[in-house]
C-alpha cells in the first residue's frame, strides 16, 4: 500500500449503563455493564501535538466544544450518563474497555448519583448601582468626607450583595439534591454590564420547584437590582467528579 | 476542510434550542466533567477554564504559555489592542478591588 491510512483514535464523551447504550443512534465501546459512548477521530487532529495547536484557535474549540455538549446532551435526554472532560482519548478501543473495566466502580457510582437527575445552571446578576450625581467638593475635608463616604456605600452594597448570593444559592440548594457554587463568571467573559453574583449549578430529579424558587427569589430581590437567569437541563457536569470543587 | 468534526462524525443529530453561552459550555466541558486520564493529555485540563482569559492574563500568564494556551494574545479585547497596553488589567483591578474580590493567590 502506498497510502498511508490515516491513524485514528478514540474520542470518549461520556459513559452510560449497556441497557441504554443499546438504544442510542451512538458508537459505543462496552464492557461489562458500562458503556462508553466514544467516536473515531483523526489523530491529525485530535494528537498530542495538534491538539495542543488546536486549542489555541478559538473558532475551533468553541465548535468542537459545543459538538461535546451537544452528544452530551442528545445521551442525557434518553438516560443517565457520566460526561467526561473534553478531550479524553484513547488509542485503541481496548484502551477505553480497561479504562472501563478499572473504574467500573466509580463511574456505576456516579451513574447512581445521577440517575433520573439533571443539572440546572442559575445564576444572579446585580445590575450597576446608580451613581450618586455629588456636588462638588468646596473644601478638602469635604472632598475627603465625600470619598469616603462613597466607600463606605460601596462596601455596604458589596455585602449586601454577597449576602443577597449566599441567600440565594441556600434557597436554591433546599429545592436540590445537590448543588455548587462556582466561581462567578468576569464581565470580560459574560459581555454584561451587570456583575454575575452567583453562578450556581444543582442536580434536580424535577426542574420545577427550582424554577419557582428562582421566580420567588427574582421577586424578592427585584428591588435591590437582582436577577435572575435558569440554564440547562444540562447533562451533570457538575455532579461527577468527586476530586473536583468541594 | 478535511478534518473530521466531532457533530458530524457522530450519529447524533443536533437539537435545535436556544444554543447555550458559549462561556457555560466551556465552563461545563473544559473544567467540569469526570477527570480519567486518557491516552492523550491536555495541559489545558489542570486548570480551571471558565476564567482562563482572566485568570491567565492577569495571574499566570507565564504558566500559561508555558501550557501553550496563549490565544488571549490574539483577542483584541483582552490584549489591550481596544484599552490599550496594560489598561485592562488595570481596569480589572479597579473591578475587583470595587467588588471586594481578591485576586487567587493560589497558584
Amino acid at each position: 500500500m502506498s497510502v498511508v491510512a490515516e491513524q485514528t483514535a478514540w474520542y470518549v464523551y461520556g459513559v452510560v449503563e449497556s441497557s441504554l447504550a443499546s438504544r442510542l443512534e451512538a458508537r459505543v465501546v462496552e464492557e461489562g455493564e458500562l458503556a462508553a459512548v466514544v467516536d473515531s477521530v483523526s489523530l491529525t487532529v485530535f494528537g498530542e501535538e495538534a491538539l495542543e495547536e488546536h486549542l489555541n484557535d478559538r473558532a475551533w474549540l468553541e465548535t468542537h466544544a459545543r459538538a461535546h455538549q451537544e452528544v452530551l446532551q442528545e445521551i442525557s435526554l434518553a438516560g443517565p450518563v457520566v460526561p467526561f472532560r473534553f478531550g479524553t482519548i484513547y488509542h485503541e478501543a481496548d484502551d477505553v474497555r480497561g479504562m472501563l473495566r478499572a473504574r467500573s466502580s466509580e463511574l456505576a457510582a456516579a451513574l447512581a448519583r445521577v440517575r433520573g437527575r439533571v443539572e440546572i445552571g442559575v445564576k444572579a446578576w446585580a445590575g450597576q448601582a446608580p451613581v450618586q450625581p455629588a456636588a462638588a467638593p468646596s473644601t478638602g475635608r469635604a472632598y475627603l468626607e465625600q470619598r469616603l463616604g462613597a466607600q463606605e456605600r460601596a462596601r455596604a452594597a458589596t455585602a449586601q450583595l454577597a449576602e443577597a448570593a449566599r441567600d440565594s444559592h441556600l434557597r436554591l440548594l433546599s429545592r436540590a439534591v445537590e448543588g455548587v457554587a462556582n466561581r462567578p463568571q468576569p464581565r470580560e467573559l459574560t459581555g454584561r454590564d451587570e456583575a454575575m453574583i452567583l453562578n450556581g449549578a444543582y442536580l434536580v430529579a424535577d426542574v420545577d420547584p427550582i424554577r419557582h424558587e428562582i421566580e420567588q427569589l427574582a421577586t424578592d430581590y427585584g428591588t435591590q437590582g437582582i436577577s435572575f437567569e435558569l440554564t440547562g437541563p444540562w447533562p451533570p457536569y457538575n455532579f461527577v467528579d468527586e476530586g473536583g470543587d468541594q | 476542510m478535511t478534518h473530521p468534526d466531532l457533530r458530524t462524525s457522530g450519529a447524533f443529530s443536533q437539537r435545535s434550542s436556544q444554543p447555550a453561552q458559549l462561556a457555560d459550555v466551556l465552563e461545563r466541558v473544559l473544567d467540569k466533567g469526570i477527570v480519567i486520564a486518557g491516552d492523550i493529555q491536555i495541559n489545558l485540563l489542570d486548570i480551571e477554564l471558565l476564567t482562563i482569559r482572566l485568570r491567565l492574563l492577569v495571574a499566570s500568564a507565564d504558566k500559561a504559555r508555558e501550557m501553550g494556551i496563549d490565544w488571549w494574545q490574539g483577542d483584541p479585547f483582552l490584549s489591550g489592542g481596544r484599552d490599550g497596553n496594560g489598561a485592562l488589567e488595570q481596569r480589572l483591578k479597579r473591578l475587583e478591588a470595587a467588588a471586594g474580590i481578591e485576586g487567587d493567590g493560589d497558584e
